[in-house]
């Protein structure tokens, strides 16, 4: 096998890709610098925007893990997960307009806009927190579900796999951006007032928000850490490089990627709950294609298959969007491309290569 | 005892009749080489036997009832029929004892399997290379752990898609070993291979394919005799 | 209604008698008797009226001489220029001179002592009438019988078939020409005869329009429709006739779009499948170089407005190569300095191509601006022609569409008889196989990608005429192409062209019902629940593992 002729099949005989598979000092230190953060946050009680920009970064940063469980572990690349975050962001953001509308009589924005006297009937019980989470979270793995189970038992892999998904994920948008959806339409959902009954924007509340988020990140990489770790994790792996193999050796493998695809898909509508409440609205454009495409370009640039390149990835990629889409709104998008670019060609591990700088793309390949 | 029976079996690609009819049974105890020129159906044949390509018609019956033709690879696998593929599929993020782990099955018992995969490691000669990943061996050092992996689950039949294909003489010769001593009575080997005096050195009897059909069964001697398999496998 | 009949029966009366003194000559060639004529011009205010009257009724069948003649002196009635002595007429040049011309003879005759024409309300209105028929049908110019049609419309009931339909037929301005049938069609529905309405409805049922059918049901508010069982059956089942018509016609036009959008689909995914058929790669950036193809469109619309602006309306043709070439390059460009290297990482090239998209997207749009791109279109692309009922087959839709066709050939010829797609067939069914037997697959592999590349800017060109043109663009078709190649099957074109039939007319035709929103949906649920059936698409490649 020359690289000149490689194929598709070749994939199978090329080197092994580098992965984080066991509590290494990477993850573990990751976790420990995660609960240290919260701790300086909860002690020091810095500007409450940075406190706030902090929380968001944690949530997404859970979203990306939560894709690169997929990706990286078991070659199934989404470019629709934005459709988890978003179901456990709009059913947060349910939960939050409830919530208000029950304690200040303040009737939601969306029954405003379509000029309703009343919820439409699937709010029911939208009041209670633990009801919204459950249900948020029950959606997005029975939605995972559904799709996963018509994909993988039709064999349906690869780059078919991620444009289906990323189709779904635009199909939900169009739907979402209808107005009589009862889920707000074009405007979404936003103002929301109250959390628990503690006030959105108070320093304290935005605290508390931000060091559940980081928390919750810590005990998502712990978990994922030791799924990946152990038994499952092997097969994982086994099935991202050879599914067909994997299955000759008498595993089941649509069982097992239906598995971790709900699993990530609930992580996924975590993360949304999570974000929600921190930016104060939601809306279609979550569902965009294009916000499903940049999680991908975050585990890239971190690193896939790394859980704690996952989070680096997400933390640095959308720090430097906060910040340039303020300073250079205009140079965003090209700033962008440039770094996927870069990371596609030259770092194939992501920013963890920045270390050992040398162009392995050109002597050998990477597996997908 | 037959562990294996083939019935008429058809796998037709587009217009291209890949096996045509084919019917062949396999004893237990027996290593039984499968020869014939690129395109005779050597692959499909193992294909449809493991549950990857699905058979237009025809049956395939593992010992006494089992239709394979009728279940998934995972199953089939779980039944007791293995496979090596044609190339070395090792998967290359895991290390070696992780490949033989797999290749032990899930519902492998922990004792039985550390035992098994000690075993399977021996046999291939790989105990010193156990915590390297897969992906980092040499090319027959693949060959070898893929038939340990075939071999930790414990197999009833064994299928192995030309497992000399690109080893030196020296690795050749060492595989011939390998593949006599996995042979035991309750078990069937399938060896699909182009090279001639490999499978005259392994194979108990040959059946040599041709566009799908069995051209010839027997002793390998015969087989280099016969006119017709001379005219076909010699290209005359 | 009854009153009106009454006094439509007292005018035919009158007529009947007016005939009798002025009709000489046989039914069939009718000759106005113009000394009669220009006598009862001349005589009281009822002879002036019916005069009037009787001109407009024969006007059908009366000489263009005579009806050139005639309109001078109602025309002069009109203008106050007609006078007479006793009762012969004299037509002056201007109100007051002393001086005209007698009606009859045309000699110069003086006007002194001669009296003013009488001229009472209603029989101005008549004399309006019959001016307005005569002008219609004998004025030279197109200004004089656009204003007789508009004065004969007014009193509508008054003019007779045959001189609408003799207008009509000897009309040489085409807009004129329709009007004159509208009214007409309108004379007759509103017709006193019941006869004559409904063999107008009968006309009008002939023609079918949602305008046509407007006009039907607006008569069911008419007394008669009540009244007259006879008229209520003509009336309903010419709006049944209509109804199913232009529901025919509606279902025809959706097929026609979706057919059009179906077009433009075909020729952005037969790139997609081709490249995804023997690279593995799914080129997110499709949809960015459909719009680098309008774009280039728009650059050659640009050039030769300044250069040749009497070809400019050949641009959308001379598009064509420009196009292609342009996207193909950039394709070529895409695969060299990125593609290359991802080839066994078919989900990275998604992201690389991704980048790619969105860094063609920003550049246009700094270069552009964001706003839509203005098309002047072309005689060959505005326009249709109306083919049955509503449905018109309009040239724009029809230039996608045989564009889509001629890239079909244009690929197929590409595929089937060059070396290149032999090339390309041979790398899609066995890469390793053909690069053992001397094929440079990475050279097929760039051209095979320029050349699906080129076919989305052709696409590029095709919609131009049609969809707006922005820096966004791409991401309208992307994954409409994403479904058609999933649902074709990889790497062949026939799937594909099914397919995008498919997934264009499911498109269209679930829209009008349920909306563009439901189609997406269940177009993809569509192709999930078929993939279960079919994994490898509606037309597999064979390939080995």
């Amino acid at each position: 096998m020359n690289a000149v002729t490689g194929s598709l099949a070749a994939t199978r005989a090329a080197a092994p890709m580098p992965v984080q598979r066991r509590y290494d000092a990477g993850l573990l230190g990751l976790v420990a610098a995660l609960v240290g953060v919260a701790l300086i946050l909860g002690l020091a009680k810095p500007e409450t925007y940075l406190v706030n920009a902090i929380g968001q970064l944690a949530a997404l940063a859970i979203l990306a893990v939560s894709l690169d469980l997929v990706w990286g572990y078991l070659g199934i690349l989404s470019l629709g997960h934005g459709l988890f975050f978003a179901i456990g962001g709009y059913v947060c953001a349910m939960h939050l307009s409830a919530h208000a509308y029950a304690v200040t009589g303040t009737a939601p924005d969306v029954m405003q806009f379509m000029g309703w006297a009343s919820l439409p009937f699937y709010w029911t019980g939208m009041t209670s927190a633990p009801y919204a989470l459950v249900l948020a979270i029950a959606l997005a793995v029975l939605v995972a579900f559904l799709f996963g189970w018509a994909s993988f038992r039709s064999r349906v892999n690869g780059v078919y796999f991620s444009i289906i998904s990323q189709a779904l994920v635009y199909v939900a948008m169009l739907l979402m951006f209808r107005n009589d959806t009862g889920f707000g339409g074009n405007n979404g959902m936003t103002s929301f007032t109250l959390l628990f009954g503690f006030a959105m924007g108070a320093p304290g509340t935005v605290l508390t928000l931000t060091i559940v988020t980081i928390l919750a990140l810590a005990a998502v990489l712990i978990g994922c850490g030791r799924l990946v770790a152990s038994g499952i994790g092997r097969q994982m792996l086994a099935c991202r490089d050879d599914e067909t193999r994997l299955r000759t050796l008498g595993y089941g493998t649509t069982a097992l990627k239906l598995k971790i695809w709900c699993l990530s898909a609930a992580i996924a509508a975590l993360a949304g709950i999570l974000y929600v409440p921190q930016v104060g609205i939601i809306n279609p454009r979550v569902l965009a294609p294009d916000l499903s495409l940049e999680i991908a370009v975050w585990v890239a640039i971190g690193g896939m298959g790394r859980l704690s390149g996952a989070v680096i990835g997400a933390v640095l990629v959308n720090a430097l969007k906060f910040w340039l889409t303020a300073a250079m709104p205009e140079a965003w998008p090209f700033i962008l491309s440039g770094l996927v670019l870069l990371v596609v060609l030259v770092l194939p591990n992501g920013l963890l290569d920045l270390g050992r700088l040398k162009p392995t793309w050109l002597s050998r390949g990477m597996p997908r | 005892m037959s562990a294996l029976v083939v019935e008429s079996l058809s796998v037709v690609f587009g217009g291209f009749r890949a096996l045509d009819d084919l019917s062949l049974a396999i004893d237990a105890g027996e290593i039984r080489g499968v020869i014939g020129p690129n395109g005779a159906g050597k692959t499909t044949l193992l294909d449809v036997i493991s549950g990857i390509t699905r058979a237009r018609s025809g049956r395939v019956t593992l010992g006494e009832a089992i239709d394979l033709t009728r279940s998934s690879e995972a199953e089939i696998a779980r039944a007791g029929v293995r496979r090596k593929f044609q190339r070395p599929s090792v998967f290359p993020a895991l290390s070696v004892r992780e490949n033989l782990e797999i290749g032990c099955g899930a519902g492998c018992p922990p004792a039985e399997r550390s035992r098994r995969i000690v075993e399977a490691l021996t046999i291939a000669g790989l105990e010193s290379q156990a915590d390297r990943l897969a992906g980092l061996l040499a090319h027959g050092e693949k060959q070898w752990l893929e038939i340990a992996m075939v071999l930790a689950s414990d197999p009833r039949v064994i299928l192995l898609d030309e497992p000399v294909a690109g080893l030196s003489d020296e690795e050749t010769e060492r595989t011939v070993g390998l593949i006599r001593g996995l042979r035991r009575p309750d078990r069937a080997i399938v060896v699909v291979e182009h090279d001639m005096a490999f499978v005259e050195a392994v194979a108990d009897r040959v059946t040599v394919l041709h566009e799908g059909r069995t051209l010839y069964e027997g002793a390998m001697a015969g087989a280099r005799a016969a006119p017709r398999v001379i005219e076909v496998y010699l290209g005359r | 209604m009854f009153s009106g009949s009454v006094r439509t029966d007292m005018k035919v009366a009158i007529g009947a008698i007016l005939a009798v003194f002025l009709w000489t000559g046989t039914a069939s060639a009718d000759v106005l008797d113009r000394g009669a004529f220009a006598a009862a011009l001349c005589g009281d205010a009822a002879s002036l009226g019916s005069a009037a009257e009787a001109v407009t009724r024969r006007a059908a069948d009366l000489s263009r001489d005579d009806l050139a003649w005639a309109a001078q002196p109602l025309r002069g009635i009109l203008e106050r220029r007609l006078v007479c002595l006793g009762t012969s007429a004299v037509l002056l040049d201007r109100p007051g001179a002393g001086e005209g011309r007698s009606v009859v003879s045309g000699d110069p005759q003086p006007a002194a002592g001669a009296r003013a024409s009488v001229l009472g309300l209603r029989q101005r209105a008549l004399v309006e009438t019959a001016d307005g028929v005569l002008a219609l049908l004998a004025a030279p110019q197109v200004e004089a019988r656009a204003a007789g049609l508009w004065a004969a419309e007014r009193r509508i009931a008054a003019v007779p078939d045959g001189v609408f339909a003799r207008a009509e037929a000897a009309e040489t301005d085409a807009g004129l020409k329709a009007a004159i049938a509208r009214v007409a069609e309108a004379a007759a529905l509103s017709s006193p005869d019941p006869q004559r309405r409904l063999a107008a409805i009968d006309r009008v049922a002939g023609a079918p329009s949602s305008n046509a059918l407007s006009r039907l049901s607006a008569l069911k508010a008419d007394a008669a429709y009540a009244a007259d069982p006879a008229f209520r059956a003509a009336l309903d089942a010419g709006i049944a006739q209509v109804e199913r018509a232009v529901a025919v016609g509606n279902g025809l036009a959706i097929l026609y779009n979706g057919l059009s959008f179906a077009s433009i689909l075909f020729m952005a995914a037969a790139g997609l499948a081709i490249i995804f058929g023997l690279m593995g790669v799914i080129n997110l950036a499709q949809g960015e170089f459909i719009m680098i193809g309008a774009y280039a469109t728009y650059g050659v619309q640009e050039a030769l407005r300044l250069i040749a602006p009497a070809w400019l309306d050949l641009y959308l043709i001379l598009a064509i190569p420009v196009a292609f070439l342009a996207t193909a390059l950039v394709g070529i460009a895409i695969e060299a300095l990125v593609l290359r290297h991802l080839y066994r990482r078919p989900l990275m090239s998604l992201l690389a191509t991704w980048a790619v998209s969105l860094f063609l997207i920003n550049l246009v749009r700094v270069a552009f601006g964001t706003r839509n791109l203005q098309f002047t279109m072309p005689s060959y692309v505005s326009g249709g022609i109306a083919l049955y009922a509503d449905f018109v087959v309009t040239w724009n839709r029809l230039f996608a569409i045989g564009f889509a066709a001629g890239t079909l050939v244009l690929t197929l010829l590409v595929l089937r008889a060059t070396p290149l797609g032999l090339n390309i067939r041979a790398v899609t069914q066995n890469r390793d196989m053909a690069g053992c037997l001397g094929i440079p697959t990475r050279q097929v592999d760039r051209l095979a990608f320029g050349f699906g590349s080129g076919l989305a800017g052709l696409a590029g060109v095709a919609l131009a005429p049609i969809y707006s043109v922005n820096p966004q663009m791409g991401a309208t078709f992307i994954i409409d192409s994403f479904m058609v190649v999933v649902l074709g099957g990889v790497g062949t074109v026939v799937g594909t062209l099914i397919a995008a039939l498919g997934v264009g007319q499911i498109n269209v035709l679930i829209e009008p019902f349920y909306g563009a929103v439901a189609a997406k949906v269940i177009v993809l649920v569509g192709i999930i629940l078929f993939l279960q059936w079919r994994p490898e698409g509606l037309v597999a490649a064979r390939r080995r593992r």
